[in-house]
């Protein structure tokens, strides 16, 4: 038995009179049955968006960037906008496996599975905004560092562009690994319950092996804990070499010191939002609200309200800074281009200020964390002010910089790049679906590693107990 | 070892004849292995290797061959080279520039047989080198796919000789050879003599936008139907009455060389000319004015009027506003301080007007100094009443034959229904116009001439002052020059080049000053000397009492104008010109009504003084349109709002609106204003004093290149942009700019040290060379001609007016246009923008594969094969010089055959086989999808230090121009070697340390590009250089500005 003691005054991780059979009962459940007509209606939607997508990268790359509505003067638009959001939304996944684990936050357990998920998945979704972006997307490879026969060419590694290549991948590698590690026992309970051949056999492989046993278990373990480790600086890392893309530029607007920090802290309010948007629709489609209580809810929003106030903070000591520099040209990006409501994009920062700083205040209030309805609203409202965020930072910056000979036409997306971004929707979702179809949703052995402390079944016997007179207990355990 | 051989048949084990000879030719053809003795091909040891290398080879090849579709250009070589004609090695021939009267002395370089750039002849004793935006454009027109082909019969092809039958047969009748002005002494002959054979003819020259007022004016002053030479370089006043003379008015590129003279600032002792410019829509003109006002077309008589009467010691009377009143009266203290160095000019095309101005340039003794009666401009003889005579005689069916050359009535003519009328009344019609013009649609016979790059000829822009032309290439089509024609209708026995040989070897004596002449391209014989002409004022009287009983204006007046790019239209449908901004409106691709900021609140609603209507005015291209009646004849165009033009002026430009025949680039370009103008007295009068405006509700997009146009904005006066100053303030504090720059430099070691202390980054050495470049913003007038120079030399591609839109321009160079001060009258500032090629160029460091780079000679070389195109580069620069190939604008993708999306007509257009021979082979045409920016025209550096090497000596000055800079007619660009301690640009560095200064110096990019402070000769003192306060001087200079 787990020797964790924990107070009967914490509200219990599972809900329910679960046994450990009880638990993988309910988690593989949808694993094994027939999907339902939800499921196919959303995945076909979803690979309908996808297949927009692939036609909108096809004419991108085929007739040239012009296809997108992007000028002289901003260079970058919804493609790096979305880039940055989709790494943003990337990043809550491996902050809940990783930091979370290594702090022993047992309630990490319940949502784990799903938030890496979308982690590898908004980071694939984000990957390919900076690779088509690329005028030239067939030289992509040029970006690789590798020994190559163009004579003495070598990538440039003053480019925080490169930096990103480096700082992305590294990061889906090992929060790829790190998942994937972690799904080996639940994959092998799948396989073990398996009723065809060919399930046995594909989830055999996937499960490399399985046996349960206990040497497995401590390697298990180890790695888990090793690439926590490894992931833990990754969390920080991505979304500060993001930032360094605008930092260490001299646009003013871009060029701030403050980026890293602020980037971080945007990045985990987005992916916890999002990790809520999926979570309440998985746990209501799947039933799993067990498993996913209305705990796991509060604990995600009172991060939200955290990180959503420090880029609070962040957007007023950036206004400050825009004055007390006394810089024109940046006191001009903040206050006139940004923060001046009735400029061009006036609209775009102060849809930002409502959504990410004035709206998630809401969860001061117990009964608001509490409320799936007004967080399935709230979480959807911090992604559209995340996306604001980024949209403003990358084009208000742009569109009015040093030269007033310069400053563009009002930039608008045109439909191909509105499609690009549907289309990583339609990406995402295809994998999301194809992933609560055929993976197990919640981490069935991490749920029963911590099910007989926290589990509500559990945790009323441990109250029995404790309220039992010692003699009772000492009576009915000596037979 | 012997190895041990199995034998494999009984063949083999009897080494038999047929056997051996099988073994050898086992592979019938010759394979490239290694023959091993008799051992045969699959014992040997070393073949195996060779058969997997060429295995994989075939198979890699064979993959790249299937995958890899390139689309196959030949080229095919000289099977007989010509002795003089090296491969790769330019050639360069003097040769003259002829549009219409317009004549400039060039040089064409050729490459391969093709002339592919133009440059100013700096031999000649006029235009001194330099060109415009039309005469660089003008190449592009030699490769025009909608040239004429072929003579044509009533629209069918036919050939010269069929040709030369039917109108010999079909001439009858009065004859009339109708041309635009003719400036060649030779084809004045020819005419002549064509007209002495034909009895009863007549040739009639009319100009599109004519100078019949001036012509008539001085017919009636100095009793010469003539345009005398003007001499802005000797002026110290120069008064201009709405005069365009650095953009359109007669002679602008002649007239900037000498304007520039009077603007050069010695910072040792700065003297200036002054210019008070009065003009009603703002232009080019107005803009480099040192005082500028503004006033009704309807009262420029009685301006002439009440500064004749000023300069005269009399007052200023008959002038309502005080402001302008104040600056006739300063005109004419500034007129009469410099008397014999004065010089007023006017751009109406009203005799009374004329007449005035004649007497004020007598007053002030301008004849003999400023305007020299000796020598007449040629480049324009028409006069208005002769032709409206001619289409009244054509009306009346007194004309029977109509030969015409240059002249286009069909479209500029005012009333151009009436003349396309009295046209069906003429039995024989014959063109020669070069493209299927609107009047050359409307004749029987077209018989295409050349391109004056093709052509023969000679030209006398002045009197003495000759150019010549020769043909730089062959005719591309089966075309005639309209010379060879009349001289065989005339039934000589010689073609052109002969008459035009013998013309000139009698002239010169001899065949050596012939040849030498058309090697120089000009010479000047029998140059008479100064003369002030003799002056008589008796029609100055009826002048001034016609001034003052003028109509009053109604209340909204218009005023017709010439682009500088589009002229009368000829520049309509070349596609460089088109999308060359306007340096005015910074416009591209249309002609719209130019409006005041005080008319736009009125009438638009829009208050630019409201930043958030200023706002939505320039980032949405789409401006509302406005229906313009003028005495019955109706005009819809979008409104551009542009300070600097009267409150109750509009301006429409001419020579848009242009028949789709053409050319591509004029399809659907605007509307013709042409119909707007009247005949008054004996000229077209380009204004009009009552019309009426209608606001549509409907928007139309206008392709701007810049939308903002401040840069003191309310957020903070972005001085570091630009700088600007006024004489007065300069001589009382020469230093300012520069103790300005110190000041803000300090806290990085001052301007001696701000390189090494701006940075936390070891500085490197220079040594070598480093090149650099200084611009000269007094001498700048913003004409455009290095832009269009920057295309040719550059491959630059045209994009098109959808594109324009987006922002997608491909410009290198741009001129940016600025205003300070005052809403309604702003001072204006033009500012060449190129790469800066930053010694810390942030391009350069984020670019993540190293495309762009910096050369060891101060060069930011961009890769094109290397971009990726992540525009990373392109948004990290702050001058906002890198230009992004959004499509595959030029046909060379890495896709074959894919211009498609965004890729419109007129790119299409340009990239027609013809019109690819304009491409300089120097210079890549750069693909969709990579970066590509100003780059000093590395191939011209690479070339001049080529030179110097072969000639084993140093650069020299001489050895590199760039485009831009060859390009200019004020020499307003210097560039060279700053390394060097001789070289001009040093020199220049060193003798202005005042004005100089860094665009973003305080970024410490480090630019390679310097500028020189625009100075305008005004008394105005910023208040601060009074009071002597230095703290409070920024506010203070803001308020100003703000004014």
């Amino acid at each position: 038995m787990h020797l964790k003691y924990e107070s009967q005054l914490r509200e219990p991780l599972v809900y329910g009179d679960k046994t450990y059979s009880k638990v993988t009962e309910d988690i593989v459940r949808p694993i094994e049955a027939k999907p339902t007509k939800l499921w196919y209606i959303g995945f076909y939607i979803a690979v309908a968006l996808l297949m927009f997508g692939v036609y909108s990268v096809y004419r991108e790359v085929t007739y040239g960037i012009g296809e997108w509505n992007l000028n002289k003067t901003v260079g970058w638009g919804w493609d790096i906008t979305n880039f940055v959001w989709w790494v943003g939304i990337g990043h809550a996944g491996t902050l809940i496996s990783a930091i979370l684990l290594l702090f022993r936050q047992g309630w990490r357990t319940g949502v784990n599975r799903a938030a890496e998920a979308m982690t590898i998945f908004a980071v694939m979704c984000a990957g390919q905004f900076p690779i088509f972006h690329m005028g030239r997307v067939w030289m992509a490879f040029f970006v690789l560092p590798y020994p190559n026969s163009r004579g003495p060419l070598w990538v440039n590694f003053n480019s925080p562009l490169l930096w990103d290549v480096f700082a992305i991948s590294t990061y889906f590698t090992v929060s790829l690994l790190f998942w994937y590690s972690g799904l080996l026992p639940d994959f092998a309970t799948v396989r073990d319950r398996a009723f065809t051949k060919l399930r046995k056999r594909l989830y055999g492989i996937a499960a490399f092996g399985w046996t349960g046993s206990t040497k497995h278990w401590q390697r298990h373990e180890s790695l888990s804990l090793v690439l926590a480790g490894l992931s833990t600086p990754l969390v920080l890392s991505v979304h500060t070499i993001v930032s360094f893309d605008f930092a260490t530029s001299v646009i003013p607007g871009w060029h701030t010191t403050i980026f890293p920090p602020y980037f971080v802290a945007g990045a985990i309010f987005s992916g916890f939002a999002m990790v809520q948007t999926l979570m309440i629709i998985v746990r209501k489609v799947f039933a799993m609200e067990d498993y996913v209580t209305i705990g796991h809810i509060e604990a995600m929003n009172k991060v939200i309200v955290l990180t959503g106030s420090i880029v609070g903070i962040a957007y007023l000591t950036e206004l400050f800074m825009g004055w007390y520099s006394q810089n024109k040209y940046e006191g001009y990006t903040f206050w006139y281009s940004r923060a001046y409501l009735f400029s061009p994009y006036g609209w775009s920062y102060w849809g930002m200020m409502a959504c990410n700083v004035l709206s998630p205040q809401i969860f001061w209030f117990r009964k608001m964390r509490r409320n799936i309805f007004v967080t399935f609203f709230m979480s959807v409202i911090v992604n559209i002010g995340m996306w604001f965020e980024r949209f403003v930072i990358i084009v208000t910056s742009l569109y009015r910089d040093y030269l007033p000979s310069s400053w563009s036409v009002y930039y608008s997306p045109s439909i191909w790049e509105i499609g690009f971004y549907a289309g990583t929707f339609g990406l995402f979702f295809t994998c999301f679906f194809l992933f609560a179809k055929y993976f197990p949703v919640i981490a069935i052995a991490e749920i029963k590693y911590v099910l007989k402390t926290t589990g509500e079944g559990y945790k009323n016997e441990m109250g029995n107990i404790e309220a039992q007179k010692l003699e009772e207990f000492v009576h009915e355990h000596a037979h | 070892m012997e190895q041990k051989k199995h034998w494999q048949s009984f063949g083999e084990l009897n080494k038999s004849e047929a056997y051996n000879k099988d073994v050898k030719d086992e592979f019938k053809e010759d394979l490239p292995f290694v023959e091993d003795e008799s051992k045969g091909f699959l014992n040997a040891k070393a073949p195996r290797r060779d058969f997997l290398k060429y295995l994989g080879f075939s198979t890699a090849a064979a993959a790249a061959a299937a995958s890899c579709e390139m689309p196959v250009k030949k080229a095919i070589p000289f099977a007989n080279k010509p002795e003089d004609i090296v491969p790769g090695i330019a050639k360069y021939y003097a040769t003259t520039y002829v549009q219409d009267g317009d004549t400039v002395s060039i040089i064409a370089k050729v490459r391969d047989g093709r002339p592919i750039k133009i440059e100013g002849n700096d031999l000649s004793p006029l235009t001194k080198g330099g060109t415009s935006a039309r005469v660089q454009a003008s190449v592009l027109d030699l490769y025009d796919t909608s040239r004429l082909r072929f003579p044509t019969i009533n629209g069918k092809e036919t050939s010269f000789e069929a040709v030369d039958k039917a109108i010999a047969a079909s001439m009858s009748g009065n004859l009339v050879i109708l041309t635009s002005t003719i400036t060649s002494p030779s084809t004045k002959a020819i005419v002549a003599q064509f007209l002495a054979k034909n009895a009863g003819s007549k040739h009639i020259t009319y100009d599109a936008v004519s100078y019949s007022g001036i012509l008539l004016a001085n017919e009636a002053s100095y009793g010469m139907r003539a345009i005398p030479s003007y001499h802005f370089e000797n002026a110290k006043t120069i008064v201009s009455l709405g005069a365009d003379f650095l953009g359109t008015w007669l002679s602008p590129v002649e007239f900037s060389k000498q304007y520039a003279n009077g603007k050069k600032l010695d910072e040792k002792n700065p003297e200036m000319s002054k210019h008070i410019h009065f003009e009603s829509v703002a232009s080019l003109t107005g803009a480099n004015a040192d005082e500028k006002y503004l006033h009704r077309p309807s009262e420029t008589a009685a301006i002439a009027a009440a500064l004749l009467s000023a300069v005269n010691g009399g007052g200023v009377s008959g002038i309502a506003d005080a402001r302008l009143k104040e600056g006739i009266e300063k005109a004419a203290k500034a007129l009469n301080n410099h008397k014999g160095a004065a010089l007023v000019v006017a751009g109406s095309n009203d005799v009374n007007i004329q007449l005035i101005v004649n007497a004020i340039n007598n007053a002030i003794g301008a004849g003999g100094t400023t305007i020299n009666w000796g020598v007449i401009n040629n480049i324009r003889v028409g006069v208005d009443a002769d032709f409206a005579k001619l289409v009244d005689d054509m009306n009346a069916g007194a004309v029977g034959t109509l030969l015409i050359v240059g002249a286009n009535p069909a479209y500029s003519w005012f009333d151009a229904e009436k003349f396309k009328s009295a046209l069906k009344k003429v039995k024989t019609t014959v063109s020669f116009a070069g493209k299927m013009d609107e009047t050359a649609e409307l004749c029987k016979f077209v018989l295409p001439d050349h391109h004056f790059l093709e052509s023969w000829g000679d030209a006398e822009a002045k009197t003495s002052y000759f150019s010549f032309l020769q043909p730089t290439i062959y005719p591309l089509f089966k075309t005639r020059q309209w010379q060879d024609s009349l001289l065989k209708w005339s039934g000589a026995n010689e073609d052109y080049l002969g008459y035009l040989k013998n013309f000139w070897t009698v002239k010169l004596g001899g065949t050596n000053g012939w040849d030498k002449a058309l090697q120089d391209g000009v010479i000047t014989i029998g140059e008479s000397s100064t003369r002030p002409g003799t002056y008589n004022g008796t029609a100055v009287a009826g002048a001034l009492s016609a001034a003052t009983a003028a109509k009053k204006g109604g209340k909204i007046e218009l005023v017709l104008y010439e682009k500088i790019a589009i002229g009368a239209g000829q520049g309509a449908s070349n596609p460089w010109l088109q999308e060359l901004p306007d340096p005015v409106t910074r416009a591209t691709w249309d002609n719209y009504i130019v409006v005041s900021p005080a008319m736009a609140k009125t009438l638009l609603n829009i208050d630019l003084n409201n930043a958030g209507q200023a706002d939505a005015y320039e980032v949405n291209p789409p401006k509302k349109l406005v229906k313009v009646t003028v005495g019955g004849k109706t005009i819809e165009l979008p409104t551009l709002i542009i300070p600097g033009t009267h409150p109750e002026t509009i301006g429409i430009a001419l020579g848009y609106g242009r028949s789709e025949k053409v050319g591509k680039s004029a399809a659907g370009v605007g509307k013709n204003a042409f119909a707007l103008a009247s005949l008054s007295g004996a000229a077209v009068n380009f204004s009009h004093n009552d019309v009426s405006l209608v606001v549509t509700g409907e928007k139309y997009p206008v392709a701007l290149t810049q939308t903002h146009s401040r840069y003191d904005t309310e957020q903070g006066n972005r001085t570091e942009v630009v700088k600007e100053l006024s004489l007065a303030a300069y001589k009382h504090n020469p230093t300012e700019i520069r103790d300005e720059r110190e000041k803000e430099l300090a806290p990085w070691g001052g301007l001696e040290k701000f390189e090494s202390q701006g940075t936390l980054y070891p500085v490197f050495d220079r040594p070598g060379i480093k090149w650099g470049m200084s611009v000269d913003l007094n001498t700048c007038t913003g004409c455009g001609a290095c832009v269009v120079a920057c295309n040719a030399e550059n491959n630059i591609s045209v994009v098109g007016k959808p594109e324009v839109l987006r922002g997608h321009e491909m410009h290198w160079l741009r001129i940016d246009r600025y205003y300070s001060g005052d809403m309604d009258n702003p001072n204006v500032v033009f500012q060449p923008l190129m790469c800066q090629h930053c010694d810390n160029a942030p391009c350069e460091n984020v670019c993540p594969v190293a495309a762009t780079n910096h050369s060891s000679e101060g060069l930011n070389q961009m890769t094109y094969n290397r971009c990726i195109g992540t525009r990373y580069c392109a948004n990290n620069c702050p001058f906002k010089v890198r230009r992004f190939n959004w499509a595959d604008y030029t046909g060379s993708d890495s896709f074959g055959d894919n211009q498609k999306g965004h890729v419109n007509e007129v790119v299409l257009d340009m990239n027609d086989d013809l019109t690819r021979m304009v491409l300089n082979p120097d210079v890549t045409v750069r693909s969709r999808g990579v970066i590509e920016k100003c780059s000093f025209c590395v191939q011209r550096l690479q070339e001049g230090k080529l030179k110097a090497k072969k000639d084993s000596r140093v650069l020299s000055d001489s050895d590199v121009k760039v485009a831009c800079q060859q390009a200019c007619p004020t020499n307003a660009i210097n560039f060279g070697n700053a390394n060097s301690k001789e070289s001009a640009i040093t020199m220049a560095r060193k003798e202005n340390p005042n004005r100089q200064f860094y665009v973003l110096e305080q970024l410490h990019v480090l630019p390679g590009v310097t500028y020189l402070a625009k100075v305008r000769n005004t008394d105005e003192m910023p208040a601060h250089h009074t009071e002597g306060e230095k703290e409070g001087a920024k506010k203070e200079h803001t308020e100003k500005a703000h004014g």
